[in-house]
C-alpha cells in the first residue's frame, strides 16, 4: 500500500499482467485452504511448517500462519530431544531472517523472532545483536529493529555505556539519525542521572553502569547530571555546526536544555472573606475530587465543602474552587486560619485570613518558583552564554536557519528571559519569514514567553495589575498564574477568545481587551469580582456569544463598541435581559 | 553543506478539486473484486479493510451504497469462542479486528449483533500485570493495542472493565524526550503511535499529561515544503500520516500550527483522477486506507462537502453523538 508507483501500460499488457495474477491467486488458494485445512484437523506436523513458510515469505502480516507456526513449534517442542529442539529453532530464526530481509518492517515477523529467541534452549544473543547491527546499517531508522535490539540489550543484560557507546558510533558516522539520538535520550538518565534535588554535584559514577537499560518513563526522573549535559552540548554543536539543517541534532539540544518537572505542591491558598470563598492553585492539573483534598478551618476539618473546577469543562485543572459554611469568616472582627491538606501529596499549604481584611493569600510566585527559566549554576551558566555565542556565530553564516533562530530564543530565556526581550521579539518575527508554514506556532510560542515576562515584572512590581497590550498575542496561556491579578490589560493584540482557563482569575475586577478579534468568551464564566469589561472593536457578532457573562453577578459597565453584535435588532432590550446588573452599557 | 530535504513535487497538472463521487464509485467497486490476487492477498486485515471503506463512504453520505447485511453477516461469523473477532474466516482474532469490527457495527447502529459481553472479556482478558495490551494471546505489546482496547470498550460503554488507572500508566511510560510516544517504553515517537497514544488519553481523560508545546512543535515539524506530513523526521510525506499528525494535533488542541491550505493541497493532489481513491503520495497506487485517511483529514480541515470527522476515533461525529460519546480534546 505504500511506495507503489502507477505505472501506465497497455491493454496488452494488462492482460498479460491479468493471467500472471490469475494464476499466482490460484497457487496461492491452494497452499491457504491446505494449511486452514490441516489446522482445523489439529495437524501440528512439519508439513505445516513448509505450507506456511511458503506463504510468509511473500506475505508476513498474514498473522495466522505465524501463530500456526507456534503453535506447531510448540508441539514438536513436547515430542523432540533438547537438541533437536535446538535446531528447529534456529532454522526459524533463518527463515524469519529470510523474510526480513524481504520485508524488513512487518511487525509479525519481528514479534516471531522475539518469541523464538525466547523459546531458545540455548540463546545465543551476540548473534541477535549482530543481526541488529547489519539491519541498522541497511537502515539505521527502523523502528522495529531498534525495538528488538533493546529487547535482545535487555535479555542478555548489556551495559547501558556500551549502548551509549553504540550510539556515539552511530552518530559519529551520521549526525542526521533521529533514532540514534532518541536511543540517547533513553540512555543517558540511566547512566548520568540528575542526583535528586540536591545541589549540582559531580554525576554519581555508581555502579548502574552494568545494570541494562529499561524502559525509564521519559515523563519523570529524565533529567541528566550537570557534568554529563555540558558533555552533550558539545557533542549536539558539532552536529549541527556540520549540518545547520539537520532537525534531529536540534530537537534533541531542546530537550537538554528543558527543565525537570515540577514538583507537586499546592502553589497557592487564597480566601475571601466577604465572598466566603476558597482557591487553591496546583502546580500542575489534579483532580482535587479523587485527590483528597482536605480543608482545615480554625481547627475543625470542613466535612461538607464541595470543591469545584474553575470551569465545567475541566475534570483536571490547576484551580479549584469551594464554598466555605455561610457565616464561617464572615465578622470582619475575627481572625481565621485556614490550611488545605493534599493528601495524597503529603503536602499542605496554610493561610491566615488576619483581623480586619476582607481577603488574605499565601503562595509561592513565580519568580520563587523559579517558574519560566532553568535554575543555573555558575558553571553551566557561562556554558550557555558560550553555547549562545556559537549559536549567534552560526547565525551569521545562516540567517534564514530556523532551527538556529529557535534555539538562540530558548538559550536566551534559559539565561535572561527579561534581559533579551527585544532580542526576542525579533527573532520571532524571522523565523515566521523564513518559516511561514508554521508561523502560528512562532506565533503562540512568542506569546507564551510575553506572558511569561509580563508574569515576572508584575512579580517583581509586586502589583496585581497585568499588562499586556499590543504584543501580538495570539494565545493566552498560564492563566492559573494569574489567580490574584486584579486588572488586567490585552488591548491590541491578535486574540480571538477567552479560553475556559480564564476563569482561574478569580480575583479579576477590571479587563480591557479592547482592539482584538474576540468572538467567544466562554472564560469570562463565574468571575464573581468581575465589575467592568471592556471589548471595544472585537468580532462579537451574536448575542448569545455574550451568555457567559450572566454568569458574572457583579458586572456594572460593558463596553461592546465596533462590535457586530451592536447591530442587532433590540439589542438594548436584549442586553437588559441577558445581563441586568450591567448599569452602564456602551454599544 | 546541509541534508537534502526528502519530500515531494507537485506537477502543475495535480488535482486540486475533490472528486467525491469518484472515491464512492471507487470504494462501492472495490468490494466487488473479491477473486482478485491482490485483494485476496490482503485478507488478514479484512475487518479493518470494512472499516476503511465503510467510514469514508458515510463520511461521504454514500453508507447506503454497502451492503449491510451481508457485512453484519461476516462480522458475526468472525466473532470467536473466546470473544474476540478476527480480520476474516480461518483467522485468529485479535484486538485490532475486534476494535475495527465494533466500529463498524456502531456505524449501523447494531452492536447487538454481536455478543458484547464476551468482547469485553475478550479484551479485559489481554490486559497485563503493568497495564499494557497484548494484541492476542500470543503477547505482542504495543501501545496501539491499548488503543484498540480503550477504544473498543468506549463504544460499547465498559471502559469500568479493565483497569484504567494502569492502562495510562503504561502508556505514559512510553512518552519521548520530543514529547511523543512509541510502540513500547523507550520505543522511538513515531506518528501512528502518538495519534494512539493521544487518542487513548483522550479517551481515558486524562490529555492534561501530554505535553501539548513539546509535541505539537514536533507534529507540526511534519509538514514537509509540498504540504504533506511526515510520520517521523527524515521521511517523505504521506497521506495516512497526514491523518495522524493533523488528528493528533487537533486532539492536544494544536491543530492551526499547521499550514492547512497547504496540506489541503497535497492531499487533493494524492487523488487518482481516473479510478478515485487517495495514494500514499501523488502518483502511486490508490488503496481504501488512504482514500479514508485522506477524505477524512479534509474533514478535520473544515470541508463542508464531507461530515466531521472526530479525530480520536476516526468515525463520522453524528455517529458518536448519537451513542453519547464525546472523548475529551484539549482547549
Ligand atoms: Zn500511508
Amino acid at each position: 500500500m505504500h511506495g507503489r508507483v502507477k505505472v501506465k501500460s497497455t491493454a496488452q499488457q494488462e492482460e498479460e499482467k491479468r493471467k500472471g495474477r490469475e494464476k499466482k491467486l490460484k497457487v496461492y488458494l491452494t497452499v491457504r485452504d491446505a494449511i486452514f485445512s490441516k489446522r482445523s484437523n489439529g495437524e501440528l506436523d512439519e508439513e505445516a511448517l513448509q505450507f506456511t513458510q511458503q506463504l510468509l515469505c511473500s506475505n508476513p502480516d498474514f498473522a495466522t500462519l505465524w501463530n500456526y507456526r507456534r503453535e506447531i513449534l510448540l508441539h514438536l517442542e513436547t515430542v523432540k530431544e533438547e537438541d533437536e529442539i535446538q535446531k528447529l529453532y534456529e532454522a526459524e530464526l533463518f527463515f524469519i531472517e529470510t523474510c526480513l530481509k524481504m520485508n524488513p518492517k512487518s511487525y509479525g515477523s519481528w514479534h516471531h523472532r522475539g518469541w523464538v529467541s525466547s523459546r531458545l534452549p540455548r540463546p545465543d544473543w551476540t548473534r541477535e545483536l549482530s543481526l541488529c547491527d547489519r539491519c541498522l546499517s541497511l537502515d539505521d531508522r527502523n523502528f522495529h529493529c531498534w525495538d528488538y535490539r533493546r529487547l535482545v540489550v535487555k535479555a542478555s543484560g548489556v551495559p547501558v555505556d556500551q549502548e551509549l557507546q553504540f550510539t556515539d558510533r552511530l552518530i559519529g558516522s551520521n549526525f542526521s539519525n533521529y533514532s540514534s539520538w532518541h536511543y540517547r535520550s533513553t540512555l543517558l538518565p540511566l547512566l548520568h542521572p540528575e542526583p535528586g534535588s540536591e545541589p549540582a554535584s559531580p554525576c554519581r559514577k555508581q555502579n548502574n553502569t552494568h545494570t541494562s537499560p529499561t524502559a525509564s518513563p521519559q515523563t519523570h526522573s529524565h533529567r541528566v547530571c550537570e557534568e554529563q549535559l555540558l558533555k552533550e552540548y558539545e557533542l549536539v554543536q558539532n552536529a549541527f555546526f556540520t549540518d545547520p539543517n539537520d532537525q534531529s541534532a536540534w530537537f534533541y539540544y531542546r530537550w537538554l536544555l528543558g527543565r525537570a518537572e515540577r514538583e507537586e505542591l499546592i502553589s497557592c491558598v487564597y480566601v475571601s472573606r466577604e465572598g466566603e470563598r476558597v482557591a487553591v492553585a496546583f502546580s500542575k492539573p489534579v483532580n482535587a475530587l479523587t485527590e483528597g483534598l482536605m480543608l482545615v478551618l480554625d481547627g475543625q476539618q470542613q466535612q461538607r465543602v464541595e470543591w469545584r473546577s474553575a470551569h465545567p469543562r475541566f475534570r483536571h485543572s490547576p484551580v479549584w474552587l469551594c464554598e466555605l459554611p455561610p457565616g464561617s469568616v464572615s465578622d470582619i472582627n475575627n481572625e481565621h486560619n485556614l490550611t488545605v491538606h493534599w493528601m495524597e501529596k503529603h503536602t499542605h499549604r496554610d493561610c491566615a485570613l488576619y483581623t480586619g481584611r476582607p481577603e488574605s493569600w499565601c503562595r509561592d510566585s513565580a519568580t520563587d518558583q523559579e517558574l519560566f527559566r532553568s535554575e543555573l549554576s555558575v558553571e553551566k551558566t557561562s556554558v550557555l552564554q558560550s553555547e549562545l555565542q556559537s549559536c549567534t556565530q552560526l547565525l551569521e553564516l545562516e540567517p534564514q536557519n530556523k532551527w538556529c533562530l529557535l534555539t538562540i530564543v530558548l538559550l536566551m530565556r534559559a539565561l535572561d528571559p527579561l534581559g533579551h526581550e527585544k532580542e526576542t521579539l525579533a527573532h520571532f518575527q524571522t523565523l515566521k519569514e523564513v518559516d511561514p508554514m508554521r508561523s502560528s506556532y512562532y506565533s503562540d510560542l512568542c506569546s507564551k514567553f510575553m506572558i511569561e515576562n509580563t508574569i515576572l515584572k508584575m512579580e517583581y512590581a509586586e502589583v496585581r495589575v497585568f499588562s499586556l497590550s499590543d504584543k501580538n498575542l495570539s494565545t493566552l496561556c498560564h492563566l492559573d498564574q494569574l489567580l490574584l491579578v486584579t486588572h488586567i490589560n490585552l488591548s491590541s493584540n491578535q486574540l480571538v477568545r477567552f479560553p475556559p482557563q480564564f476563569s482561574m482569575l478569580q480575583c479579576l475586577e477590571v479587563l480591557e481587551a479592547d482592539d482584538n478579534a474576540i468572538g467567544n468568551l466562554e472564560g469570562l464564566y463565574h468571575l464573581p469580582k468581575l465589575e467592568e469589561v471592556s471589548l471595544k472593536n472585537n468580532q462579537i457578532s451574536k448575542l448569545s456569544d455574550l451568555e457567559p457573562l450572566a454568569s458574572c453577578p457583579r458586572l456594572t459597565r460593558l463596553d461592546l463598541r465596533g462590535n457586530p453584535v451592536t447591530k442587532t435588532a433590540n439589542i438594548e432590550a436584549e442586553l437588559a435581559q441577558l445581563l441586568p446588573s450591567v448599569t452602564d452599557l456602551l454599544l | 553543506m546541509g541534508t537534502q530535504i526528502k519530500d515531494v513535487v507537485i506537477k502543475s497538472d495535480a488535482p486540486n478539486t475533490l472528486f467525491l463521487d469518484k472515491h464512492a464509485d471507487y470504494i462501492a467497486a472495490y468490494g466487488s473484486k473479491k477473486d482478485d490476487y491482490e485483494y485476496t492477498l490482503s485478507e488478514y486485515l479484512r475487518m479493518s479493510g470494512i472499516y476503511w471503506g465503510l467510514t469514508v463512504m458515510d463520511l461521504m453520505g454514500q453508507l447506503h451504497r454497502m451492503n449491510r447485511e451481508e457485512i453484519v453477516d461476516f462480522i458475526k461469523s468472525c466473532q470467536h469462542d473466546c470473544g474476540g473477532i478476527s480480520a476474516s474466516i480461518g483467522h485468529d482474532p485479535h484486538l485490532l479486528y475486534t476494535l475495527s469490527a465494533v466500529q463498524i457495527l456502531t456505524l449501523y447502529d447494531n452492536v447487538k449483533a454481536i455478543d458484547v459481553d464476551k468482547v469485553v472479556d475478550y479484551v479485559r482478558g489481554l490486559q497485563q500485570e503493568d497495564g499494557s495490551f497484548a494484541g492476542d494471546k500470543w503477547g505482542e505489546i504495543d501501545t496501539r493495542f491499548s488503543f484498540c482496547a480503550v477504544a473498543t470498550l468506549a463504544l460499547l460503554g465498559r471502559l469500568d472493565a479493565v483497569d484504567v488507572e494502569k492502562a495510562v500508566e503504561f502508556v505514559l511510560s512510553c512518552m519521548n524526550f520530543d514529547g511523543g510516544f512509541g510502540c513500547r517504553p523507550g520505543s522511538e515517537s513515531h506518528a501512528g503511535q502518538i495519534y494512539c497514544c493521544t487518542g487513548f488519553l483522550s479517551i481515558t481523560g486524562q490529555l492534561h499529561q501530554v505535553n501539548a508545546d513539546l509535541l505539537g512543535w514536533w507534529l507540526c515539524e511534519r509538514q514537509l515544503p509540498s504540504g504533506g506530513l511526515n510520520g517521523r523526521p527524515e521521511k517523505l510525506p504521506d497521506v495516512c500520516y497526514s491523518w495522524w499528525v493533523l488528528a493528533a494535533l487537533k486532539i492536544i488542541g494544536r491543530i492551526h500550527w499547521i499550514d492547512k491550505a497547504k496540506l489541503r493541497n497535497f492531499i487533493l493532489a494524492c487523488q487518482d483522477e481516473e479510478t478515485g481513491g487517495f495514494a500514499d503520495r501523488p502518483g502511486d497506487m490508490v488503496d481504501p486506507f488512504h482514500t479514508l485517511f485522506g477524505v477524512a483529514g479534509l474533514s478535520l480541515m473544515g470541508d463542508e462537502q464531507i461530515k466531521p470527522v472526530n479525530p480520536v476515533f476516526c468515525m463520522p461525529e453524528d455517529v458518536l453523538q448519537r451513542i453519547g460519546l464525546q472523548p475529551d480534546l484539549l482547549i
